[in-house]
């Protein structure tokens, strides 16, 4: 039992390790990729100097301009670091590949968590890094208190696997429609919109805030940026009840969708 | 125990195709109305393999081949029959049989394309949860089959395709499986990498009674490699024999060459034979065994002069599975 737990830790683990590696390969290419995070983060500074100015506050809606800048970053690299493996299934379902990772002893989803992970590693540290004088430049460093930091953490790593389940139910789509743009684009929309990645849902308005917060989107991107720049207890539970709670039904769908999706594969070239 | 490797059972699998008119009209009607066809790419196939048999699954394109493998390894629902490799069903059990069977699909590549293979070989150790003394003797035993120790440090991309090759088949065979798809293996290759490849199969087959299901339509991979031959066309199972019997059945025409040692002074001729080639010293013939016995040619053509080598030739089989194709 422990042998097989053991044997298992180090398959997922020398998965995500050799697309880190695979990643080094990449990470020019990452890098310029990652330089967006400086062009978007210099628009949204200026952006937002602008309404703070322009409304004469301190404050919008609970937050500073400092802690909306710091918002923005955290936002950022939650949304661009994301595992984005429904590509990678359409991928392998077009190019036929399906046909070795399918049938490898491991769980095909964790196979492409794990493997996603090695990628989101290098992404995230990246697109931080090359925000982060930026962000202190206009804003300072974050106030976070250390002792509140483990627990951000903990609702970002929940944001990440809700998004990867998302996606996961997005990418099982290709084993029949074997493209997922159309579907990914509409659940990016919700996400810039109902996610908070355009604005936080603090900003939105009072009707809409309600049904927001309780939808999957905003746990996804919202959630970990709004504890980092305001953290508050009652808020952490919150959120962490409904990551639990949408976790489960996403999770439940993918149970069934995985078998469904399976017995419906028809594989490219033969 | 049971050296049934494989059993396939009445199995079959149909695919609704989409169907759309050309032009944009179609794409617009195609939006709320979409036909679809049925297509069968396999058609109720039964056959067995036994353990350590090298069996050639060949067909025209399309004839249902890929498919057939891709019920064989789990990959595909059938529409109907059964199949058991190695005990367990592949389309329920696809976790469990992983651990024990091998594929390599030529046109798709299974190595991660900026790492050298050996860090793709790591990674599949842990994959198929090799203890690592154990999966280096292994690595070592593949790198000198395949002869590509050399390789093991450069990164795929700048690999040629042979050498690439036989980097894939050797990652598949890491694990020790019982039997091993081999999906158009030597595609594209030149023929000194096509040997390298058949010799390396058949000394695994040979050393370790690894089942091998080979589909290819290079007749030499069949010829130099398997016994039996299975042939599929528009989903059906058309021949199952040895490749021996295959030759024997539908090869009627043989070609004789002889070098005499003396030169030949009158043209050669004999009923139902035909003179391809006549020199002073050479002759090329060709006949249909059902109307003249070789042995009847042969004699003549020796008792024409003395000769110094006489070869006796089947057309290649390539020809015949044209022919078997046409029908």
């Amino acid at each position: 039992m422990l042998l097989q737990l053991r044997r298992t830790t180090t398959k997922y683990t020398a998965i995500t390790m050799t697309n880190l590696q695979n990643q080094l390969a990449y990470v020019w290419e990452a890098l310029n990729r990652a330089v967006f995070i400086v062009l978007i983060m210099f628009v949204f500074v200026q952006l937002w100097t602008a309404v703070y100015e322009t409304q004469g506050a301190t404050e919008i809606a609970g937050l500073s301009l400092q802690a909306t800048i710091w918002y923005f970053l955290i936002a950022e690299v939650m949304e661009l670091g994301k595992i984005r493996h429904d590509e990678r299934i359409s991928e392998e379902v077009k190019d036929g590949s399906v046909a070795y990772t399918l049938t490898r002893p491991y769980n095909y989803l964790a196979y492409h968590f794990f493997n996603g992970l090695g990628e989101t590693a290098v992404k995230m540290t990246l697109i931080f890094l090359l925000g982060l004088p930026l962000v202190v430049y206009y804003a300072g460093w974050p106030t976070v208190a250390p002792g509140q930091l483990l627990p951000v953490l903990l609702v970002g790593a929940l944001a990440m696997l809700l998004d990867f389940f998302a996606f996961s139910i997005i990418g099982l789509l290709a084993f029949v429609t074997e493209d997922t743009f159309s579907f990914r684009l509409i659940y990016q929309k919700f996400v810039f919109i109902l996610g908070g990645l355009m604005l936080p849902l603090d900003f939105l308005p009072g009707w809409l805030q309600p049904l927001a917060r309780v939808l999957p989107f905003n746990l996804t991107t919202y959630a970990p940026a709004k504890l980092f720049v305001a953290f508050s207890w009652a808020q952490f539970w919150q959120i962490l009840g409904l990551q639990i709670l949408w976790l489960t039904i996403f999770g439940l769908i993918l149970l069934r969708q995985y078998r469904w999706a399976t017995k419906q594969l028809v594989v490219n070239g033969g | 125990m049971s050296d049934v490797v494989v059993n396939v059972n009445g199995l079959a699998k149909t695919f609704q195709v989409k169907q759309k008119a050309a032009g944009l009209r179609g794409s617009v009607r195609s939006l709320w109305r979409q036909n679809t066809r049925e297509v069968t790419a396999v058609s109720d196939i039964s056959f067995a393999l036994q353990k350590g048999e090298m069996l050639a699954f060949i067909g025209p394109n399309g004839a249902g081949k890929s498919t057939t493998i891709k019920m064989l390894t789990g990959i595909l629902y059938p529409s109907a029959g059964q199949a058991s490799v190695l005990g367990f069903t592949p389309w329920k059990d696809r976790r469990k049989l992983g651990y024990h069977i091998g594929s390599v699909f030529g046109q798709k590549p299974q190595l991660w394309y900026h790492l050298p293979p050996e860090d793709t070989f790591r990674l599949f150790a842990r994959i198929y949860e090799l203890d690592m003394a154990e999966f280096q003797k292994r690595r070592d035993f593949l790198v000198e089959s395949f002869q590509i120790a050399d390789l093991l440090q450069t990164p795929v991309r700048k690999l040629s395709l042979g050498q690439r090759m036989k980097c894939e088949i050797a990652a598949s065979l890491l694990h020790r499986p019982r039997i091993i798809f081999l999906d158009e293996p030597t595609i594209g290759l030149d023929v000194v990498a096509k040997q390298q490849i058949r010799e390396a199969i058949r000394y695994l087959n040979e050393q370790e009674q690894t089942t091998i299901f080979l589909t290819s339509h290079d007749a030499g991979d069949i010829e130099s490699l398997c016994k039996r031959v299975v042939i599929i066309n528009h989903g059906r199972l058309i021949y199952d024999n040895s490749t021996s019997a295959l030759k024997r059945q539908y090869l009627r025409r043989k070609i004789i060459d002889v070098r005499f040692a003396e030169p030949l002074t009158e043209p050669f001729a004999l009923p139902c034979v035909e003179t391809l080639k006549q020199g002073t010293h050479g002759l090329k013939l060709e006949f249909d065994g059902r109307d003249v016995p070789v042995e009847t040619v042969v004699q003549q053509v020796m008792a024409t002069k003395p000769t110094q080598d006489i070869t006796i030739a089947d057309p290649p089989l390539e020809e015949i599975i044209r022919e078997i194709y046409k029908k």
